[in-house]
């Protein structure tokens, strides 16, 4: 087989897994626009005959969509914040430092991160109920998610330092700088794009939660979207078309956001390993 | 002369491994030193501990006159100059240049002032607004001197900064560091694993050899009598042939072994019987007629230059030697040798070390 037939065959075979893949995201939209008839037609239509395109304002108003999604954003940034602000720290000390203490608190921190979100949130409500913290459910929330996912934020951002030559500290320690004026002045810039990512990638993930949301916020007016979506789905449902409006109104930001941002996510993941 | 860096009795250790063991060093002010010594001796870690990058164990480290064992670098005002250059790689040229004058909060035009001053010196005036990545590696490495001219330290620490520099720069950039030198009036301290460079750019050469300072002097100090068998080696290029040999009955010859044994009457005492080990710079080795000279032994190898010829004796152990124009002997022919009046030096083979007078 040539090099010419044998790219073209890999081509097809990536673009038909790539359809697989993406076929879920494009049968939620196309749903989503179908009348309820056509929804429920066989054989399927793959494209609407009659775009039905108001329903995603109508969702939006009646199912009160606004504040659902203010309450995803608010714990997101929120557990980002707590996040960057504590990892950044700790990946710094973690990338500078090397001894057997250091690969001690690593392998905790990794075995953390194996700990499912179903597993911990039982001793995490006991806790959280006892001193009190349920009282304030998001911020609950945006501490649970931190706990959660700072692992994977430190493993990525403790990379991204490493890759920072220690030379050019001890440059600006040498050049009067003192050890927090050359980290802000020299190691953050340089790390920035690595700890960008990284907090995109925990972004989406905390916008996307819904174990801890779920068990930890009782009241309505303060659940996010991944909440307000369970509930939208009760055991006899069949408006489909009005469920899949509800998710592409929540997913489509994200997944405009990682389009937008995918090649500096790639670059950063990757820029500790080249170079 | 002032001593601008005063070392006494200075310690390093890395938790057990003794680093730096009992320095004593001082650095005259003006003055360009040379810290010299194979791989893995200590020449950074001595480096880096004048700049404050490491703590010293013990002993006391003196910067114009100041105790500075406990000061942070950015107290200390010296001067490093990387082997990776360090550039900051998210500042323009300029930025790099006058990073220092900003943290101590010089006003931008000044700054501006100061870095056209020093790029009119180095010639990096038409690069001020490049990065670091948009430049050759010889660019670099005047960014990086520029970096430390600009600030006026009081010492310029150089850590091996021609190694990443191909050969014919390197020479180049020898000079030019070393008329920089002369032209600021600065204090240097130079640390490099080539003697070559130690030698024509050091007024102070200073031999390194596991954490130990071997010997110290001017150049041609440790050329003419170096104090053990180490620093003899270690100086000269091609190296100095090592000859084993005996002191003789008379107390006033050597008898040197070179496979077969020879006696060679000295101008000095020896003990007799003493075990030897003489030292010979190849350039102090002179070819003769064939069966005159001191001795007689095969030619091995014939390596010409053109203006310099480097003949390999087949002695045991082998002899090289140099001399400058061409050779009429051969690969295999026999030829004489004589040695240069007064140039051998004498080392105890046990001790190494070379025997006083
Ligand atoms: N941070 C460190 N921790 C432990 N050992 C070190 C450290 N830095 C240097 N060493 C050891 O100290 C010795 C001297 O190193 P160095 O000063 O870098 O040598 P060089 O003369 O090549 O510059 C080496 O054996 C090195 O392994
Ligand atoms: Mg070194």
């Amino acid at each position: 087989m040539s090099n010419v037939s044998r790219d073209r065959l890999l081509l097809a075979v990536a673009i038909i897994l790539a359809g697989i893949y993406l076929f879920p995201l494009y049968w939620m939209y196309i749903t989503t626009i179908k009348s309820g008839s056509e929804m429920f037609a066989t054989p399927p239509t793959f494209w609407p005959t009659d775009p039905q395109w108001q329903i995603f304002g109508n969702v939006w108003q009646s199912r009160n969509m606004g504040r659902y999604i203010w309450n995803s954003l608010a714990i997101a940034c929120g557990a980002v914040c707590v996040i960057t602000v504590l990892g950044v720290g700790c990946a710094y000390v973690l990338a500078r430092y090397r001894n057997i203490w250091v690969d001690i608190g690593l392998f905790l921190i990794l075995m953390l991160q194996v700990l499912p979100a179903s597993l911990m949130v039982t001793p995490i409500f006991v806790g959280f109920s006892q001193i009190g913290l349920l009282n304030y459910p998001r911020l609950a929330v945006i501490l649970a998610i931190a706990a959660k996912s700072m692992p994977f934020f430190v493993v990525l951002v403790r990379a991204t330092f490493m890759s920072v030559p220690q030379e050019l500290e001890e440059a600006a320690l040498v050049d009067g700088n003192s050890r927090v004026g050359a980290f802000f002045n020299i190691v953050l810039p340089l790390a920035r794009n690595g700890i960008l990512v990284s907090a995109i990638l925990i972004f989406m993930q905390a916008f996307g939660e819904f174990v801890y949301s779920k068990s930890m916020i009782q009241a309505v007016e303060l659940q996010p979207a991944s909440v307000g979506l369970n509930s939208f789905m009760g055991p006899n449902t069949n408006e489909w078309n009005n469920i899949m409006a509800y998710a592409a109104i929540y997913v489509t930001p994200i997944l405009a956001i990682f389009v937008l941002l995918q090649r500096r996510i790639v670059s950063g993941l990757t820029s500790g390993a080249l170079k | 002369m002032t001593a601008q860096i005063e070392l006494t009795n200075v310690n390093k250790y890395y938790g057990a491994y003794h680093a730096l063991k009992d320095i004593e060093l001082s650095i005259r002010k003006g003055s360009f030193t040379a810290l010299v010594g194979p791989s893995g001796c200590g020449k950074s870690t001595l480096l880096r501990s004048l700049a404050g990058l490491e703590n010293i164990s013990s002993g006391t480290l003196k910067i114009a006159g100041e105790v500075m064992n406990a000061v942070p670098p950015r107290k200390r005002d010296v001067a490093m100059v990387f082997q990776s250059y360090a550039l900051y790689p998210h500042m323009t040229v300029e930025e790099n240049l006058t990073y220092s004058l900003r943290i101590k909060g010089v006003a931008k035009a000044e700054r501006k002032k100061a870095a056209n001053e020093v790029a009119a010196v180095t010639g990096l005036t038409h690069l001020l607004g490049r990065y670091p990545r948009e430049l050759s590696g010889g660019q670099r490495q005047r960014v990086a001197m520029s970096r430390a001219i600009i600030r006026h330290p009081k010492a310029f620490l150089f850590d091996e900064p021609l190694s990443n520099l191909d050969a014919a720069l390197r020479v180049h950039m020898r000079k030019e560091i070393r008329a920089l030198h002369d032209r600021l009036g600065a204090t240097s301290v130079y640390v490099t694993h080539d003697q070559v460079e130690a030698m024509t750019m050091a007024d102070h050469v200073v031999i390194m050899r596991d954490g130990v300072i071997e010997q110290q002097g001017s150049p041609l100090e440790l050329y003419d009598r170096p104090a053990n068998k180490f620093v003899a080696g270690f100086i000269g290029s091609p190296a100095m042939n090592f000859l084993p040999a005996i002191g003789g009955q008379d107390g006033r010859s050597i008898i040197l072994d070179l496979g077969l044994k020879q006696t060679i009457a000295l101008g000095r005492t020896v003990q007799p019987g003493q075990a030897l080990s003489i030292g010979l710079r190849p350039e102090h080795i002179e070819l003769a007629a064939p069966g005159e000279g001191i001795l007689s032994a095969p030619v091995a190898l014939v390596e010409s230059t053109g203006a310099t010829c480097f003949l390999t004796m087949a002695t045991t152990p082998e002899l090289s030697v140099v001399f400058n124009g061409r050779s009429v002997a051969r690969a295999g022919d026999r030829a004489g040798l004589n040695f240069v009046p007064g140039s051998m030096h004498l080392f105890d083979a046990e001790t190494e070390r070379r025997l006083p007078g």
